[in-house]
């Protein structure tokens, strides 16, 4: 799953017939001379500047600016721009048209397991939760296109009734067509504004969600994914995802600040129930973490590198499961490096690390592992007939 | 009895080297289980018509490769299962190939990052053709002494410690394929094992569900019960617990939901698999799912740990009812061991080996190459050089400082004889009809021999022969040579002579003389030159004599003084053959005229007598 920012999915709208706000995203306030020259509607219009960054909150954090000419663009801009929040620094502002409207609704395309979803409904904007239960709902199978009646009859069971209803069955229509030809997982503009002016439908604001694997039969995305969970990737996290994106097999790294548990577990599966038995055992997890597919040594060294680094943990959690394939000496190999790497750099201290593993090569990464011990790591090593998550509850001491 | 992959199962790979290496791990299954192999063929059309080698055992199996499936199943109509290893991009149209093969029944795809557009019209191909397609993503499927599809079940040790190689009484989902092995490893630890187990792969749109299977254990008698191990994002596992509650089940029902740690968890975290994640609007969550497991009545441990002990409840319970009784297990030891390559034989001191060939020289197992002992890099860092190499490798001691030095100037002095001679030029005419270096500079090679360049060794032979038979008789030496040999190896020169000297032969003369070496062969040499010449002015020591005789007094082998101008000379070879290409020299032809044609004139051809 993979979020997109405003402007690309503004720019992916464009592209399957669906109107959206002018826009343009910015990244030096000295463009904006420019821009405007060349852009009538940044004169005739009102317009609003947002911080285009995934974050959650941006209201709050005085991130988005309304009702703006160009000088107040310019200075919301000059605001904005190189603002750091949560340790990340502003580097886009998106600038667009405000679209004069009365109301607002609500129309989304969700993928099922045997096709997709198009949900409509005549409210927008803030009432859609409130009102969740109205919303209605129409299906389309996997392979099939929708037909242009069944968005007509979902439309006016939805409450639009005449042009309206032709206009809301055509853009349901193309933000069909966009979801099913740009691999989309979910698609969900929010609210969907009639234009004054024009009488036409314009599409607001949206969350859209593509599918990440499939970018190889797209050679037009020309855009990064955000991050999905309201706060900018870090720079441990950009790296880790940067070496996960060459490699065979996968290394993850989420860090979470504050937690007293870190995580550097083998399997996507299994890593999840070492996160599980953490916060059971009411600790607190610092990263969600885990290398997979018989990833190379180096891969897992430089995971076990930004783990070593997380602030204020009190255990290291290196389990896993019986491994199919994935060799246990060399991706231990890569532990253990990288152990040593954060050791001659001062960090460890105080930290107790905790092994579980079985597979390819057990013996020989166990006993690798056992050695530390003697080198002065504070380390217990565990072998399969040790239960998955038990090192939780022993560093835990439940 | 099992479910989907059993004794009757036959196996096509699609894939390249991914595949081979899974067939391997089921080779290893195969001799566990004393069974023959079952992955029949190979579909990958750049090694088509090829054979891939799989072990089993002791045994090599060549496996046909074919450019298509249509090809492969026409030629081993037994095929009825095939395994997807084809990258992602190109993953979902051979499964839609397979689906529309009529002799294959099930498929499994272990290919990750399928995207979930072509997962979805899968899931509607395999409804319409009534086929199974477990994946994308998946480990594979595993049923215990009967048929192993993928590397489910790990490295062999794992087969054996987990009772891999005999059914038991429980049946494994999971979405995880690690944990396949886990859950595995806690059934064969708490129960009796397992009859089937199906990593069916942790993406968002699994095409054969839970479900699915489900009532394929539901069916399989030998199942008592099935451990399900889901985690959060979609809703196959409430499809699980909405069948399972939907009417009484023969099979007890275990289920384990990861992904509680969510509740605690920014909203939105990516985890490991794609498919685990929670919908926009809370639908998935590991509590609702293991809350609709519980409600349908399955076994809902809290955590993970807790599961070994449930498992461990469930078989005692039906043992204690009859459903299940215990089996006598076949102890390890008694059980096929997988065999040791030879190495590892070695290592472990088992066998002794004849060994092939004996070298006393050189040493290349460590870190670096070992001369005669010495570390290559330690001789460089102390300042040897060539010679004190040529001396460890063909002496197999190291020389002293003025030994190094002749032979730093025999070799410098031997480089090169210009275009003319038979070596160089037999490289030129090699380079020039657009041979490569090394098999043209073999062709100069080629030319050392008697009459070129290779009278070091025979000059020195004989030179040594004189001087231990006719220490003091130079003409009888001469004379012996005459009666019984021929001309004097080393002796001689077609162009150089006493008024023209060979300027490589009085260098070396000279050094040797300075530095007051003993060479009791060159002095000898010399003795011969000064009658020789006085018979005839070109009959001069020439440099292979001059070489030969230097060299021998130094100890050097009298086999091994040819290989000094053969080293030098190569020097000069390369050289001519770098020479020819960057002056792009054209393909060489004789000229007619520097041929005699003593030929017979042109006649007609008389009828050919039958």
């Amino acid at each position: 799953m993979a979020k997109l920012l405003e402007g690309p999915a503004m720019g992916l709208f464009q592209k399957w017939g669906m109107r959206t706000p002018h826009h343009l995203v910015i990244s030096d306030v000295g463009q904006l001379e420019t821009l405007a020259a060349a852009n009538a509607w940044m004169k005739e219009c009102k317009m609003v500047v947002k911080a285009h960054e995934a974050l959650g909150g941006r209201f709050k954090l005085g991130l988005v600016k309304l009702e703006l000419d160009i000088e107040g663009v310019k200075k919301a801009t000059k605001e904005i721009l190189g603002r750091v929040v949560d340790g990340m620094k502003i580097s886009q502002v998106i600038v667009a048209e405000m679209v004069e409207h009365e109301e607002e609704y609500y129309l989304a395309v969700k993928s099922t397991r045997d096709g997709a979803e198009i949900l409509m409904a005549k409210f927008g904007g803030i009432e859609v939760e409130a009102n969740w239960d109205k919303v209605v709902r129409t299906f389309i199978t996997i392979g099939e296109k929708s037909t242009n009646k069944q968005l007509i009859d979902c439309a006016e069971k939805a409450g639009f009734s005449g042009p309206l209803a032709e206009k809301m069955a055509a853009f349901a229509h193309s933000l069909f067509d966009c979801y099913d030809n740009e691999d989309g997982q979910y698609v969900e503009i929010n609210p969907l504004v009639l234009e004054k002016k024009s009488g036409e439908l314009v599409a607001l604001d949206a969350v859209t969600l593509l599918d990440g694997d499939a970018r190889f039969r797209h050679p037009d995305w020309n855009f990064t994914f955000a991050s999905e969970f309201g706060r900018a990737y870090t720079d441990a996290e950009k790296q880790i995802m940067e070496i996960d994106s060459r490699v065979k097999g996968s290394v993850k790294l989420i860090e979470i600040p504050g937690g007293e548990v870190a995580l550097l577990p083998a399997g996507g599966g299994a890593s999840v129930f070492y996160s599980d038995a953490v916060v059971n055992l009411g600790g607190t997890i610092a990263n969600y973490s885990e290398y997979s597919g018989d990833p190379p040594g180096w891969a897992v060294q430089a995971l076990t590198e930004k783990v070593c680094a997380l602030q204020g943990i009190k255990h290291i959690i290196v389990g896993g499961a019986i491994a199919n394939f994935t060799d246990v000496k060399v991706t231990f190999q890569g532990i253990i490096a990288g152990f040593h790497k954060a050791k001659s750099e001062g960090k460890l201290k105080g930290v107790k690390i905790w092994v579980r593993r079985g597979g390819p090569n057990e013996a020989i990464g166990l006993a690798a592992m056992r050695e530390l011990e003697s080198e002065g790591f504070d380390i217990e090593v565990f072998d399969r007939y040790t239960p998955l998550t038990d090192i939780v509850n022993m560093a835990l001491g439940k | 009895m099992s479910i989907i992959a059993d004794e009757n199962t036959r196996v096509v790979i699609l894939g390249g080297q991914a595949g081979i290496n899974a067939a391997k791990r089921m080779g290893e299954f195969c001799h566990l289980v004393q069974k023959p192999f079952y992955v029949e063929a190979f579909v990958y059309p750049p090694d088509a018509g090829k054979s891939a080698d799989v072990n089993v055992g002791s045994q090599i199996i060549p496996v046909p490769i074919y450019k298509t499936l249509d090809d492969a199943v026409k030629a081993h109509p037994s095929i009825n299962t095939a395994l997807i290893y084809i990258g992602a991009n190109r993953a979902a149209a051979s499964a839609i190939e397979a689906m529309d093969n009529q002799n294959i029944k099930s498929i499994s795809m272990i290919t990750e990052g399928v995207p979930e557009k072509d997962a979805k019209l899968l899931i509607r191909k395999a409804k319409e053709t009534g086929k199974y397609l477990n994946g994308p993503s998946a480990i594979g499927i595993i049923s215990p002494g009967k048929c192993r599809l993928g590397v489910i079940g790990g490295e062999y040790n794992n087969l054996i410690l987990s009772k891999l190689y005999r059914p038991g009484s429980f049946g494994v989902l999971t979405k995880s394929g690690g944990l396949s092995n886990e859950i595995i490893w806690i059934i064969s630890q708490f129960a009796d094992g397992v009859t089937t187990a199906v990593g069916i792969g942790g993406d968002s749109y699994p095409v054969s569900d839970f479900v699915t299977y489900l009532e394929m254990f539901e069916k399989d008698r030998e199942t008592k019960a099935v451990v399900i191990v889901g985690e959060m994002g979609g809703n196959l596992e409430e499809a699980a617990a909405e069948w399972f509650g939907a009417k009484p089940r023969r099979i007890k029902l275990i289920g384990v939901v990861a992904g509680f740690c969510q509740e605690k968890l920014p909203k939105g975290m990516k985890f490991g698999h794609a498919g685990a994640k929670e919908g926009a609007h809370g639908e998935g969550s590991a509590r609702a799912k293991a809350n609709a497991l519980t409600k349908a009545g399955a076994i809902v441990p809290e955590t993970f740990g807790a599961l070994g002990p449930a498992i461990k409840k469930v078989y005692e319970d039906l043992k204690a009812v009859g459903q299940i009784t215990e089996v006598e297990d076949t102890h390890p030891s008694e059980l096929p061991q997988l065999p040791k390559r030879v190495e590892e034989s070695v290592k472990a001191g088992e066998i002794m080996v004849e060994p092939l060939i004996k070298s006393t020289i050189s040493d290349d197992r460590g870190e670096e190459p070992l001369y005669c002992g010495y570390a290559a890099s330690e001789l460089i860092n102390a300042g040897y050089d060539i010679p004190h190499v040529i001396g460890l490798l063909w002496n197999k001691r190291l020389p002293t400082p003025k030994e190094a030095e002749v032979v730093r100037r025999i070799i410098m002095l031997s480089a090169d004889h210009g275009p003319a001679v038979s070596g160089a030029f037999g490289t030129i005419l090699a380079a020039c009809a657009g041979i490569n270096l090394p098999q043209a500079v073999a062709a100069g090679m080629i030319m050392i021999g008697p009459r070129f360049g290779g009278a070091v060794t025979d000059a020195a032979t004989y030179f040594d022969y004189g001087l231990r038979n006719y220490p003091n008789d130079i003409p009888g030496f001469l004379a012996h040579m005459k009666k019984s040999v021929g001309p004097v190896p080393g002796i001689g020169h077609r162009v150089k002579s006493l008024k023209n000297p060979d300027k490589r032969v009085s260098e070396l003369i000279a050094y040797v003389r300075r530095e007051n070496l003993t060479v009791p062969h060159l002095d000898y040499a010399l003795k011969v030159e000064a009658i020789t010449t006085s018979k005839k002015d070109n009959l001069i020591l020439n440099v292979d004599g001059c070489m030969g005789c230097v060299l021998l007094d130094m100890g050097y082998p009298v086999e091994s003084l040819n290989g000094f101008f053969m080293l030098a000379r190569t020097i000069g070879l390369i050289g001519h053959w770098i020479d020819q290409k960057r002056n792009n020299g054209r393909l060489i032809r004789l000229f007619n005229y520097l041929i005699n044609y003593a030929v017979v004139p042109k006649k007609t051809v008389p009828p050919l007598k039958k």
